[in-house]
């Protein structure tokens, strides 16, 4: 008995056809064909389906997906303005912080809500808000580099939530 | 393949009917709140479990019932079971009057799974190793369950009976969590493998409420070494009338090891939590008592 999901995702609405027992990783990847969300654990641990649901970054393997019914998900492919890559996408770039990359696009989606959060974290902030991201090419010192270099103004100003294809 | 419904239903008054509908008999019933102890265990059952012969289930969404607020009121905190666990840390009201709140859910998960996770879903998850549980205990927090029929309030201390298991029925929702403020101090300290996303291998709480230099009140709980959070009740006993000192303390500490019975498992040994546990209810009872160190 499948559901038809509204979802506003990266800035446009759309419709999915979910299971109660989907979850919005796989309504994402199987539904809607956006593959940036990786399946690594399903468990809530590895954080690569990390998304932004409603301007917080959430685990997507840990959400129903019909629980997410009306709300707006922002997913890597809805991050860059155009040919312009956001700033974090920028950084992790010019750090060199993604290795293998599978956990790159949670990363940077963390990164991005939580930035919207707080624009001027210290260092032990970024790797708590990073903490639940695991990254096995143990790259965690280049990630936590890039993110302070975006904190610090060196890839220009932030965008806002409301700029961000919410 | 069994089969799943899902209900969102936006009022009691809908959740209710949903529920007499249901034929208990046939359906299982699961409330969902944010999921995150829920779905990754639905993940496992359908790509490990066989499930042909299963009743099928019926997930209950309580995310649109609207109890996810906090209010103060004489003395009394009531925090709503669906107030997500980043909400809690971030309320005014508790960073004011509930700062062992913070220190506590801080220390669970992290930050994207606590954007996820509910309180609610916490407690009733009812897990040996959860973290809020002792914390809720030492402040003698009362939980409030909701049935179609009636609403009944239960202590923190009487409300778990097991791994997983507690005293409420399945056509119980939990709907608020009630705190009524004293004037004593609170602390919670947590023993992981690292600091984030990491279940405890040993947690403790304390409250303390002391006068002219001597303990008057005092709770104490441990986690993580027994099927379900533990009162530690020797513990108080040894410190009870008395001038806390650190040498009062390290004994009374010691009385947690009549009170465990902890197991091996993945997270650390028997051993290791035998060790571990007075040491943590002595940082716990220090921290309460205002006593610097460690
Ligand atoms: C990576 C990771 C790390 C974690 N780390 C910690 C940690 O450090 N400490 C810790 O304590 N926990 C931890 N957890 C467990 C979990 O995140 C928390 O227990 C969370 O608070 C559960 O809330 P939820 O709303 O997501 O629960 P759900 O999954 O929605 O529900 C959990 C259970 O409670 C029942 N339920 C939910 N709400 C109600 C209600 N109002 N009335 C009746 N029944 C209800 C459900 O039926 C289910 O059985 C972790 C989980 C993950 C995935």
């Amino acid at each position: 008995m499948s559901e038809i999901l509204n979802l506003y995702v990266n800035g446009t609405k759309m419709q999915a056809i979910a299971k109660p027992e989907s979850t919005l990783l796989e309504v994402l990847r199987d539904e809607l064909h956006l593959v940036s969300p990786k399946c690594g654990c399903n468990h809530g641990d590895c954080g690569a389906c990390t998304v932004i649901l409603d301007g917080k970054a959430v685990k997507s393997c840990t959400v129903l997906a019909l629980t997410a019914e009306g709300k707006k998900v922002v997913t890597v492919e809805g991050l860059s303005n155009g040919s312009e890559l956001h700033p974090v996408q920028q950084a992790f770039i010019k750090y060199g912080a993604p290795q293998c990359g599978y956990c790159t696009p949670g990363m940077v989606m963390a990164t991005v809500a939580f930035l919207l959060d707080n624009p001027t974290p210290k260092e032990e902030e970024i790797k708590d808000a990073l903490s639940g991201n695991l990254c096995r090419c143990g790259g965690y010192k280049e990630y936590v580099k890039a993110v302070s270099a975006v904190v610090s103004g060196e890839f220009g100003r932030l965008p806002e939530g409301s700029e961000i294809n919410a | 393949m069994r089969k799943y419904k899902f209900e969102a239903p936006q009022s009691f008054e809908e959740l209710f009917e949903i529920m007499h509908r249901a034929n208990f008999e046939k359906d299982e019933i699961k409330f969902v709140a944010g999921g995150t102890d829920f779905v990754p265990r639905l993940n496992f059952e359908l790509n490990m479990i066989p499930s042909e012969q299963k009743q099928p289930l019926q997930i209950m969404y309580l995310g649109c019932l609207g109890i996810d607020s906090i209010i103060e009121k004489d003395g009394i905190i009531s925090i709503g079971a669906c107030c997500k666990l980043n909400d809690i840390m971030k309320n005014p009201v508790i960073c004011e009057k509930l700062p062992v709140l913070v220190e506590t859910i801080s220390q669970m998960a992290g930050l994207t799974i606590r954007n996820t996770g509910t309180i609610g879903g916490n407690i009733m998850n009812a897990s040996p190793a959860n973290d809020s549980i002792p914390t809720f205990i030492v402040l003698d927090a009362n939980f409030i369950l909701k049935s179609e029929k009636k609403e009944r309030t239960v202590k923190a201390s009487e409300f778990f009976t097991g791994p997983g298991k507690t005293v409420a029925k399945p056509d119980e929702v939990l709907t608020r969590i009630e705190i009524n403020l004293k004037k004593g101090h609170a602390s919670f300290k947590k023993l992981g493998r690292r600091q984030a996303e990491t279940l405890s291998v040993v947690n403790a709480a304390a409250y303390v409420e002391q006068e002219n230099s001597v303990c008057k009140t005092v709770r104490v709980a441990v986690g993580s070494v027994g099927p379900t959070v533990i009162r530690c009740e020797r513990v108080e006993v040894a410190l009870r009338g008395k001038k806390l000192t650190e040498d009062v303390i390290k004994t009374a500490s010691l009385k947690v090891l009549n009170e465990i019975n902890p197991i091996d498992d993945l997270r650390a040994s028997a051993w290791y939590r035998n060790k571990t546990a007075p040491v943590m209810v002595s940082r716990a009872i220090k921290a309460a008592a205002g006593i610097r160190g460690e």
